[in-house]
């Protein structure tokens, strides 16, 4: 039996900017025949040697299978170590870990993509899945809110996305150079048309973020099981063992990290 | 561990204390052999290095269970070396499954939570580090006779008797041990050294049953409630006012945690050299009473009132474990209240909670 503990060791192979304090770090396998497939919403387990391991949700298409990408936010330990590491250098990957967004549940139906922040990196598979087989879904539409324009991740792929799916940005605060909607993302929900029936939505971004977008959606009469959250808690073990990222007895990382809402809305403990 | 048909009297054996002895000091030359060691006024699983150690006449519950054996405080999972850009990982798991160990004198309440651990660390995920070491360890069980003032395995449906879960059960009959056989193992381990054994007597079966009622009736008397059917009462008083009430008795010191045969939480953290060469990564017992346990990157912490906290540990005894695994996970050992600063008693919760009062 595989030790499901010992990380596979990979390496940085490209680093790219997003905010000022996230990046896109895309890693590829050191044994180069390691195929690494994945759903999107499912996330891995990054080593820095000497650092520690931490979780993140893998952000990159599924149709990449030589490499992947995670979005990363400087935050703690394990992600000022990886901010320091450089091209070529080595890091631990265990994964893809946890289950990710019901696709085949979205298959011919509309779609509602909601993210806060970097809360977008674990649907940014799902977009690019849907953009490359945009025949299989309904219409499309992106609502994405950051904290101010300098905080929007992806900044280079919303016009991208834009000629495919209907995409609505707000920013918290303003500056000179932004002329789009100011509000938390829930200001979005006027600009958009959707059937709550025929709609699937799906959203990942701060808890406060979603208990709010799901208590919009609720007004608009979306059905529990038409509701699906990424939900953040401390995954460590990534195996439903080391007990830090239950909610009300389910494992966050072994049952999710993705749940319909109708799964977590009766858990004695809140889940959003 | 194969289960083979037990409690037959051509499975049971009869040991005189003297040839236990003798049979201990032979296996120690084969195994590890762990078993209760007294130390200063508690008792506690220990490695032994001779027979004499051996305190097999405790009462109830040694402080400390023997989950430390099979899921330690502080272990390392692997080590790491750095050389230029390449990582080497060596893995630790290979030791546990090449050694042998053999667990003396663990009674049923104990065992009970060993079965729980199973259902966790041996299923539809697998820990292979666990796994190992309950691979590598002989369980000898013993009827326990003494049940301390906190126990209530009666009222948890984990003692006094057991039919699970052990590779040979003692009884302690007067003048030696009934040895009764669990597993082929255990079998083996009789075959093996039959000289110290004699085939039991029917009347030792009997005088066994007849000391389990014995003490089933002094636990009874105790007048708990059936912690299993609390399920629906704790499910729906999750709002109740005790918890508020536990939640500032608290110290959210975590030893409830440490106590506990079934409570599994760790953390998982790395530690290197100065020189950044080479590191481990180690896994450590955590407490869901802790501040930290639930505190994600972005400082949020879920469960950042302590009656929260209270609540997670029982709730997750006797609901979450429920929908889990099928079982409450409480063994009643009484080691929480046992070691409780601020006197909490989950017997009381319990009786508050079904009272409703």
């Amino acid at each position: 039996m595989e030790n499901p503990y010992i990380p596979k060791i990979a390496r940085i192979i490209n680093i790219q900017d997003e905010t000022p304090d996230t990046k896109t770090f895309t890693i590829a396998f050191a044994d180069d025949k390691h195929h690494f497939t994945f759903s999107p919403g499912q996330f891995i387990e990054l080593t820095v040697f000497c650092y520690g391991e931490a979780p993140f949700s893998i952000s990159s298409s599924p149709l990449h299978k030589d490499y992947f990408e995670i979005t990363v936010r400087k935050m703690g330990v394990v992600t000022s170590a990886l901010f320091r590491l450089d091209k070529n250098d080595p890091v631990g990957i265990r994964g893809p870990l946890g289950k990710g967004w019901p696709i085949e549940n979205i298959y011919g139906k509309d779609v509602l993509i909601i993210g806060g922040g970097i809360g977008i990196a674990p649907l940014r598979p799902l977009i690019e899945y849907i953009i490359a087989n945009k025949k299989k879904f309904g219409n499309v539409i992106l609502m994405y809110g950051a904290r101010t324009p300098q905080d929007i991740v992806y900044k280079d792929e919303f016009p991208k996305w834009s000629k495919v799916i209907e995409v609505h940005m707000t920013v918290d605060v303003g500056d000179e150079t932004w002329t789009g909607r100011v509000g938390v993302v829930t200001v979005l929900f006027d600009e958009i048309d959707v059937d709550p029936k025929e709609t699937i939505a799906v959203q990942c971004g701060p808890p406060i973020m979603m208990h709010f977008v799901t208590k919009n959606l609720k007004q608009l009469g979306f059905p529990d099981d038409h509701i699906y959250l990424s939900l953040e808690r401390l995954m460590k073990c990534g195996m439903g063992f080391c007990g830090k990222c239950t909610i009300g007895g389910i494992y966050v990382c072994r049952d999710g990290p993705v749940f319909s809402y109708r799964e977590i809305r009766g858990l004695l403990e809140k889940a959003v | 561990m194969k289960k083979i048909d037990i409690g037959t009297a051509e499975h049971a054996f009869f040991v005189p204390f003297e040839k236990f002895r003798q049979l201990v000091n032979t296996l120690l030359e084969e195994y590890v052999v762990i078993g209760p060691v007294r130390k200063q006024d508690t008792t506690s699983f220990e490695i032994i290095e001779n027979v004499d150690e051996l305190n097999l006449d405790y009462e109830g519950h040694t402080k400390i269970p023997p989950k430390k054996f099979f899921l330690p405080p502080r272990e390392i999972l692997f080590t790491y070396r750095i050389n230029e850009k390449n990582v080497v990982i060596e893995d630790n798991l290979e030791v546990l499954r090449n050694e042998k160990r053999i667990l003396i004198g663990i009674h049923s309440c104990d065992i009970h939570s060993l079965l729980i651990m199973d259902k966790i660390f041996i299923g539809e995920f697998q820990d292979p580090y666990y796994r190992a070491r309950r691979e590598n360890t002989i369980i000898i069980g013993l009827v326990c006779d003494k049940p301390a003032d906190y126990c209530f395995c009666y009222f948890t449906k984990s003692g006094p008797d057991i039919t699970d879960g052990y590779d040979l059960l003692l009884t302690n009959v007067g003048n030696g041990y009934l040895v009764e056989i669990g597993s082929k193992n255990g079998l083996e381990i009789v075959h093996k050294h039959r000289e110290y054994f004699t085939q039991a007597e029917k009347s030792l079966l009997e005088e066994k049953k007849k000391k389990i009622r014995e003490i089933t009736d002094k636990l009874k008397s105790r007048g708990l409630p059936f912690f299993d059917t609390v399920y629906s009462d704790m499910v729906h008083n999750f709002d109740h006012e005790i918890w508020n009430e536990l939640g500032s008795k608290c110290l959210a010191c975590g030893k409830c945690n440490y106590a506990c045969p079934t409570c599994y939480c760790f953390d998982i953290i790395d530690e290197a050299e100065p020189d950044l060469s080479s590191g481990k990564r180690i896994r450590i017992w955590d407490s869901c009473h802790f501040l930290s346990f639930t505190r994600v990157a972005s400082g949020e912490v879920f469960r950042a009132e302590r009656s929260s906290r209270v609540k997670q540990r029982i709730y997750h005894k006797l609901v979450y474990s429920v929908n889990h695994i099928d079982l409450i996970s409480c063994v009643g050992c009484g080691r929480c209240i046992d070691v409780c600063s601020a006197r909490i008693d989950i017997r009381d919760v319990v009786s508050k909670i079904k009272g409703g009062g």
